[in-house]
C-alpha cells in the first residue's frame, strides 16, 4: 500500500504528513483514468440535463420568453440562491413537471438545430437516433451548458458543474477507509474496495497499451466498457441492469453505496446510533425494599464505572480522603490539568496524593445516592429511560422497585437492563431536574399515573380495605412498622384495627378525595377513608387519586405513598395469605346449570336462524345476501351468550374465591378468563374477523362434522371450558385460534414499529417556542398555540381535575 | 374560555412533535390488526385499528371504506318517513338491480326490460320514472309498461343495440353514484334520524334537498378537503385519529392527534407522514439520507449544490452536536460592535 495515502500499522511514518498511525487522518489520492467513464449513480441528473438542454449550443430548450416567465415565478429561488431547501417545495415540482415537458421539443429555439431522439438505457447508456454516445461527447455536451441555464434547472453551478458527472479522475479513499486485516496464517486480507480499486487500475493500464499499441477500435471500446462496469459497481454493486462484482468465494462485494445504505449501514447504524462508555447491563430482579426512585448496582459494577469528582479549594480533604482508600469507595483514575489520565494503583497512591490539587479531576467509584439513567429497550416513550438514584447492593443484579416496572414494560423472567452514568455536571443536572422518576409519575400520553402498584399489591390494598377486615394488634404494628408509621390508630370494641384505618394512616394528612367506582363509592375525607374498598380504579393506572395527592401535595408525598403503600399491601398479602387453585375455577352446581342453559339457547337460536335460512324465510340484513346475512346474524347471537355468561358469573359472585376477588379488585385476571375457565370458551376467531371455514369441499372444518353443518359448534363456537376440559373438536378448534393470535402479534409488531418510526421521523423536528407557537426545524409553523391551549398533555389531568374543583 | 391552569402549560422548547409520535406509536402493538370491524348486525363495515390508522397518517387518497354521514335538516330530521324518502334518493340504484330480465328484438329494433316489482318498490321507483330517466340518459324511446320498460333504436346494428342493453343495465338509474346500503339510524339522545351510506360523493350529496349540508361528514379525509377546504379536512383527520384510537380504548390526549393533524395540512395541502410527505420533504440531506433512500438524496445533493441547515434533530445527532431542542433550543444573544471596551478577564 502506498504509504503517500496514510499510515494504519503501528510504527510506520506517513509520506504526506509525518504523523503515526494515531494521529494521521488518511489522504485521498486519485487514479487518472485513460477515458472518460459516467458515473452510474448520476446517470439520472445526465439524462434530465440532455432532456432540457440542446445538443449542439447547450442552451436550455426555453425560447427567452418562457426563460422569462420561469424566472419571474421562481425569482425567491434564483435570487437566495439553494442554501434554503427551496429544491424540495412544492414550487419546484411544478419547475420539474414543466421542465419535463422539454424532452418532446424538436427544434432548439435558440440555435434551431434540430433535436434528435435521445434515449437513455440503465445503467449509463445514452443515445441519440439510436447511436450509442461515448462518454466523452456526454462531456462535451454537458459542459456547455450556461451558468445561467444551470439555475434554472435548480442546479448551483457555485456548487457543482454536470461536466464532473463524467468521471476523468477517480478519487481514492485512504487506506483509512479500507484497512486490510491480517489473518491468523499471516495472511494479509484487503478490504472489498482495495480489491475494486485493484481491478479498475488494472483495466485503466489495459487500455492505456491498448491505445498506444494503437489496438483495433473494437478492442478498446470493449475495454473501455469493462472500465465502466468496474467504475459503477465500485460505487454501487447493486447497480440495477449489471451483475454484481463477486470475490472469489462468490459472496458480492461491498462497495461504498453498501456501506452506507439501509439499518447496517454507515447512516442508522454508526451516526444515528452511537455506543458509549460508562455503562453497563445485567439482568434485573424485584425489591419491595428499595425505593421507586432507586436502582439497587451490584457492587461488582458500581466498582468499575465512575464519576468525575472535581477537584476544589474547598473539598481537597474529602478528595485525599478518597484517594487514600484502598477499597470500594475509592478513586480509580486522576485526570491532571493537561488531561493527562493515570490510573490510580497501589504503588503510585502515594505519590498521587502528594501530586493532587484544585484543578484536577478524579474519577471516583459509583456510589449511593449519584443520579443515573435507567433504560429498557425497546424504547417506545420517553418513559423508558428515567434517572434513578444509586443504591450499592450484594448480588448480581440491578434491582428495582415494583411499582416502576410499567413504564419500562419489564417483568422479572430474564429481562436486562442498561445503566448510564450522565459525566458532565450539566447531564446530571438534567437528569435530575427533568428525567428523575418521581417526575414521570404521570404519563404524557394521557395524564394517566403509570408508575402505580398493581396485580399483589392492588390485590393486598383490596383485602386490607375491605368492610369486614380487622387487624389484630401485632398485625397492625407490623403494617405499619413496614410504612415507618409508630402510631396505632384507635382500636374498636374488641380490641381490633379496622384494616381502612391503617390504610388512612398511609395517606397524607387532611386528604380529601371522592370517586365512584364499580365497587360502590370511594370516599376519603380529611385523610380518613369513609368509605370503600381499594380497587384498580382507585389504586391502579389510571386512577384519580395520584392526581389529586400530586396537585395537592407535591410529588414528593405522592412517591413516598407510593412506594410506603406498596410495602404495605405486599406485606399484607403475604399476612392474608391469597391463594389461587384449582378449585377456584371449579363452577358450583349453579353456574354449571347457567351454563347449560345459556349453551342450549344460544345453539336452539341459532339452529332456528339456520332452519329459516333453508327454507329461505330468512330476513336479510340491508344491503348482505342471505348467506352473509345468516352468518352475521350467527355471530352476532354467539357474542350474545358470552355476555350472558358474563351476567351469570357476576351474579354467583363468591367472596371466598380468590381468583374472582382478584378480577374484582382488578388485580390480575378478567371475565373473559374466568367465563373461559368455568363456563365456556366461545366463538374461536380467524384473520379476517369471521368464523372457521376452511375445510373439505362439502364445507366442513373437520371429518368428525357432518357434511354443510353451518350451526355454531361446527365453525369455531367452542362449548367446553378449561376446567372440564375440551372435546377433541373443540380442542382443534382452539387451537386454530390461537394460531391466529401467534400470528396477529407478529404481523401487529413489525407493522406497529415501521408505522412508529416514520410517525417519530417525521415528527420529531416540532417543538413550542417561546412565542408559544409549535415550529418545525425551518421556522415553519404548524400550530399557532400548541393543542389549542398550550396545557401540557403530563398534566392534562390536573387541569381537568382543577377545573372541575373550581365550579 | 378563560384560562386557569396558567401551571400545567407546556415548557418553551419541549419536544411535542417528539411527544406525539410516541403516544401514538407506543399503543401501537396493543391496537389489533383485524382489517374489518363489525359493530352490531346492522352497522356498516369499516376499516379499524392499526391498518387504519396506517391509512390516516399515510395520507392514502382514497380510504379503504368510505363512510358518508347525512344529516338532515331541522323540519325533517324527526320524521323517519321523509329521511326514508331522503335515504332512497340517495342511495344508488342500479338499472340491474331491479331488472328481472332483459330481452333484445334484433329485426324490431327494440329492447325490452323486465322488472322486478319487489325490487322496484323498495326503491320507491315507478316504471314511467324509468322510461324517462332512460329517455334522458341515452336519448332513444323509451316506452313505460307495467312492470316493463320498452326501449326503441333507430339503427338494426347488432352490436350498437347489445351495447345500449348492457350500458342502460349497468346505468344508475337514480341516487347518487358510489354511494350505497344508506342505513337510517336514529340517535340515541336527541331522537333524530340520520343516514350512514357507503361512499364519499359530498358534493351530489350536498343537492339533495332536505340534506344538512353543514354537517354532512365522511370519514374520507381527501373527499372533505376537497369539498370543504383544509380546516375541515384537519378536522376530520384529527377526529378520525381519535375515533380509531378509542375505538381500541386506547386513550390518547386529543393535543397529540391535533398535532399529527395540523403538521399534516399546515401547508395547505395533505401530506402523509413518510418518505414521500414530511420525511421525505425535509430540509436536511443528511436527514432525509439517515431516514430512507441513502444513496439517492447524497448524489441529488452533490448534483444539485445542496447545503444543510443543520436545524434538525438527525442531522445534529449525525455530527455528534447538541440537538436544537429542549434544553438545547437555549442559544445566547449577543450584541455586536465594539468589543474593545469589554474587559477582559484575568
Amino acid at each position: 500500500m502506498d504509504q503517500r495515502l496514510g499510515v494504519i500499522d503501528p510504527g510506520l511514518i506517513c509520506k504526506t504528513c509525518g504523523a503515526r498511525a494515531k494521529t494521521c487522518p488518511g489522504h485521498f489520492g486519485h487514479i487518472e483514468l485513460v477515458r472518460p467513464v459516467i458515473h452510474s449513480e448520476f446517470s439520472k441528473i445526465i439524462y434530465m440535463l440532455l432532456q432540457t438542454t440542446c445538443k449542439r449550443c447547450g442552451r436550455i430548450l426555453l425560447n427567452d420568453e418562457q426563460i422569462e416567465i420561469f424566472k419571474a415565478k421562481n425569482r425567491e429561488i434564483l435570487e437566495e440562491g439553494f442554501d434554503s431547501g427551496h429544491i424540495h417545495d412544492e414550487q419546484s415540482e411544478e419547475q420539474t413537471s414543466s421542465i419535463k415537458k422539454l424532452k418532446n421539443l424538436k427544434k432548439c429555439p435558440h440555435c434551431g438545430e434540430a433535436q434528435g431522439k435521445l434515449r437513455f438505457s440503465s445503467p449509463t447508456y445514452f443515445y441519440i437516433d439510436e447511436r450509442r454516445l461515448r462518454p466523452d461527447e456526454i462531456r462535451d455536451m454537458l459542459e456547455k451548458i450556461d451558468d445561467s441555464d444551470l439555475r434554472i434547472l435548480g442546479i448551483d453551478p457555485e456548487a457543482s458543474k454536470p461536466s464532473w458527472l463524467v468521471l476523468s479522475l477517480l478519487l481514492v479513499p485512504p487506506v483509512n477507509v479500507r484497512p486490510s486485516i491480517t489473518l491468523e496464517s499471516g495472511e494479509r486480507s484487503e478490504d472489498d474496495l482495495t480489491h475494486k480499486l485493484v481491478d479498475i487500475i488494472r483495466i485503466n493500464q489495459r487500455l492505456d497499451q491498448n491505445i498506444n499499441a494503437g489496438a483495433p477500435q473494437i478492442i478498446i471500446d470493449d475495454l473501455w466498457e469493462l472500465l465502466q462496469y468496474h467504475v459503477t459497481s465500485y460505487f454501487n454493486n447493486e447497480t440495477s441492469g449489471i451483475p454484481p462484482a463477486r470475490h472469489r468465494s462468490g459472496r458480492s462485494l461491498k462497495t461504498l453505496a453498501q456501506r452506507l445504505k439501509g439499518k447496517e449501514g454507515r447512516f442508522r447504524y454508526n451516526l444515528s446510533g452511537k455506543r458509549v462508555n460508562y455503562s453497563a447491563r445485567t439482568v434485573i430482579s424485584v425489591d419491595p425494599y428499595i425505593n421507586v426512585d432507586e436502582v439497587g448496582v451490584p457492587l461488582e459494577i458500581a466498582s468499575k464505572l465512575t464519576v468525575p469528582f472535581y477537584v476544589t479549594n474547598w473539598n481537597i480533604e474529602k478528595a485525599k480522603e478518597l484517594l487514600s482508600r484502598t477499597e470500594y469507595p475509592t478513586i480509580l483514575n486522576i485526570v491532571s490539568k493537561d488531561g493527562k489520565r493515570k490510573r490510580v494503583l497501589d504503588i503510585n497512591r502515594e505519590d498521587l496524593l502528594k501530586e493532587v490539587q484544585p484543578g484536577h479531576i478524579l474519577e471516583r467509584q459509583l456510589m449511593d445516592g449519584d443520579i443515573v439513567l435507567f433504560n429498557r429497550q425497546p424504547s417506545l416513550h420517553r418513559l423508558s429511560i428515567l434517572a434513578h438514584r444509586v443504591k450499592v447492593l450484594p448480588d448480581k443484579t440491578f434491582r428495582i422497585n415494583f411499582c416502576v416496572t410499567k413504564p419500562y414494560n419489564a417483568d422479572f423472567d430474564g429481562d436486562e437492563m442498561n445503566l448510564h452514568v450522565p459525566q458532565s455536571l450539566e447531564a446530571q443536572a438534567e437528569a435530575f431536574y427533568l428525567m428523575e422518576v418521581k417526575h414521570h409519575i404521570f404519563s404524557p400520553r394521557d395524564g394517566d399515573a403509570i408508575i402505580t402498584n398493581s396485580e399483589d399489591g392492588i390485590t393486598g390494598m383490596y383485602f386490607l380495605t375491605k368492610d369486614d377486615t380487622y387487624l389484630t394488634k401485632d398485625e397492625a404494628a407490623y403494617l405499619l412498622g413496614i410504612a415507618g408509621i409508630y402510631e396505632l390508630p384507635k382500636p374498636d370494641k374488641n380490641g381490633k384495627y379496622k384494616g381502612k384505618d391503617v390504610f388512612s394512616l398511609l395517606l397524607p394528612k387532611g386528604l380529601n378525595f371522592e370517586e365512584k367506582t364499580k365497587r360502590g363509592d370511594f370516599v376519603i375525607k380529611n385523610g380518613i377513608l369513609q368509605k370503600g374498598v381499594v380497587t384498580k380504579a382507585t389504586y391502579g393506572g389510571g386512577n384519580r387519586l395520584f392526581v389529586k395527592i400530586a396537585m395537592d401535595y407535591g410529588e414528593d408525598v405522592l412517591k413516598t405513598f407510593i412506594f410506603v403503600s406498596s410495602k404495605v399491601a405486599d406485606a399484607y398479602v403475604t399476612l392474608a395469605g391469597v391463594t389461587v387453585g384449582v378449585k377456584e375455577y371449579a363452577p358450583n352446581s349453579k353456574l354449571q346449570e347457567d351454563r347449560e342453559r345459556i349453551i342450549q339457547e344460544t345453539l336452539n337460536n341459532a339452529s332456528s336462524m339456520v332452519d329459516q335460512y333453508k327454507n329461505k324465510k330468512l330476513e336479510p340484513l340491508l344491503g348482505y345476501t342471505m348467506r352473509d346475512s345468516l352468518e352475521r346474524m350467527i355471530i352476532a347471537e354467539l357474542n350474545v351468550a358470552r355476555s350472558k355468561a358474563e351476567v351469570s358469573l357476576s351474579k354467583n359472585e363468591d367472596p371466598t374465591n380468590s381468583a374472582m376477588q382478584m378480577t374484582f379488585a382488578g388485580s390480575r385476571g378478567n371475565m373473559l378468563n374466568l367465563e373461559q375457565m368455568t363456563m365456556f370458551l366461545g366463538q374461536q376467531a380467524t384473520l379476517s374477523g369471521g368464523r372457521i371455514k376452511r375445510g373439505y369441499y362439502t364445507g366442513r372444518v373437520l371429518p368428525h362434522i357432518a357434511p354443510n353443518d353451518i350451526g355454531p359448534t361446527a365453525h369455531g363456537f367452542v362449548t367446553t371450558n378449561f376446567y372440564m376440559g375440551l372435546s377433541p373438536i373443540d380442542l382443534f378448534m382452539h387451537g386454530v385460534g390461537s394460531r391466529v393470535s401467534e400470528v396477529y402479534k407478529y404481523l401487529l409488531i413489525t407493522r406497529s414499529g415501521y408505522l412508529y418510526r416514520r410517525l417519530s421521523n417525521a415528527l420529531q423536528d416540532f417543538y413550542v417556542t417561546s412565542d408559544e407557537s409549535v415550529r418545525d426545524a425551518n421556522n415553519n409553523l404548524i400550530q399557532t398555540v400548541y393543542g389549542g391551549d398550550l396545557i401540557n398533555p403530563v398534566s392534562s389531568q390536573f387541569a381537568e381535575l382543577e377545573e372541575k374543583e373550581s365550579e | 374560555m378563560a384560562k386557569k391552569s396558567n401551571n400545567y402549560n407546556v415548557q418553551y422548547g419541549e419536544p411535542v412533535g417528539m411527544i406525539a409520535a410516541q403516544s401514538v406509536g407506543e399503543p401501537g402493538t396493543q391496537m389489533i390488526l383485524r382489517l374489518f370491524h363489525f359493530a352490531g348486525i346492522e352497522a356498516t363495515v369499516t376499516t379499524s385499528g392499526l391498518p387504519r390508522l396506517a391509512e390516516l397518517v399515510d395520507a392514502k387518497k382514497r380510504p379503504t371504506t368510505p363512510i358518508t354521514y347525512v344529516y338532515i335538516e331541522d323540519g325533517a330530521k324527526k320524521d323517519f318517513e321523509k329521511v326514508e324518502a331522503i335515504a332512497k334518493k340517495i342511495n344508488e340504484v342500479k338499472m340491474q338491480n331491479i331488472v328481472r330480465r332483459f330481452v333484445e328484438n334484433f329485426p324490431k329494433k327494440r329492447i325490452k326490460f323486465f322488472l322486478n316489482s319487489q325490487e322496484l318498490e323498495a326503491a320507491g321507483l315507478t316504471s314511467k320514472q324509468i322510461a324517462s330517466k332512460i329517455e334522458k340518459l341515452f336519448e332513444v324511446e323509451a316506452e313505460a309498461e307495467e312492470d316493463a320498460v320498452t326501449v326503441r333504436l333507430q339503427t338494426t346494428n347488432m352490436k350498437i343495440i347489445r351495447n345500449t342493453g348492457v350500458r342502460i343495465m349497468r346505468s344508475v338509474i337514480s341516487g347518487i353514484e358510489g354511494v350505497g346500503k344508506a342505513i337510517i339510524q336514529q340517535d340515541k339522545k336527541t331522537g333524530e334520524y340520520f343516514i350512514i351510506a357507503t361512499g364519499n360523493n359530498l358534493s351530489a350529496i350536498m343537492d339533495v334537498p332536505g340534506v344538512d349540508k353543514y354537517r354532512l361528514y365522511t370519514n374520507d379525509v381527501f373527499a372533505m378537503h376537497k369539498q370543504f377546504g383544509i380546516e375541515s379536512a384537519r378536522y376530520t383527520l384529527a377526529k378520525e385519529l381519535m375515533h380509531t384510537l378509542s375505538e381500541q380504548s386506547i386513550t390518547v390526549d386529543h393535543r397529540h392527534l391535533l398535532l399529527i393533524a395540523d403538521a399534516m395540512t399546515s401547508s395547505g395541502t395533505i401530506k402523509g407522514i413518510g418518505r414521500h410527505g414530511l420525511s421525505g420533504q425535509k430540509n436536511s440531506v443528511l436527514a432525509r439520507a439517515a431516514y430512507e433512500e441513502t444513496v439517492k438524496h447524497l448524489i441529488n445533493a452533490a448534483a444539485f449544490g445542496e447545503i444543510d441547515p443543520m436545524s434538525g434533530v438527525t442531522e445534529n445527532i449525525l455530527v455528534g452536536k447538541l440537538i436544537p431542542l429542549g434544553t438545547g433550543s437555549v442559544k445566547l444573544a449577543m450584541k455586536s460592535g465594539d468589543t474593545s471596551k469589554v474587559k477582559k478577564n484575568k
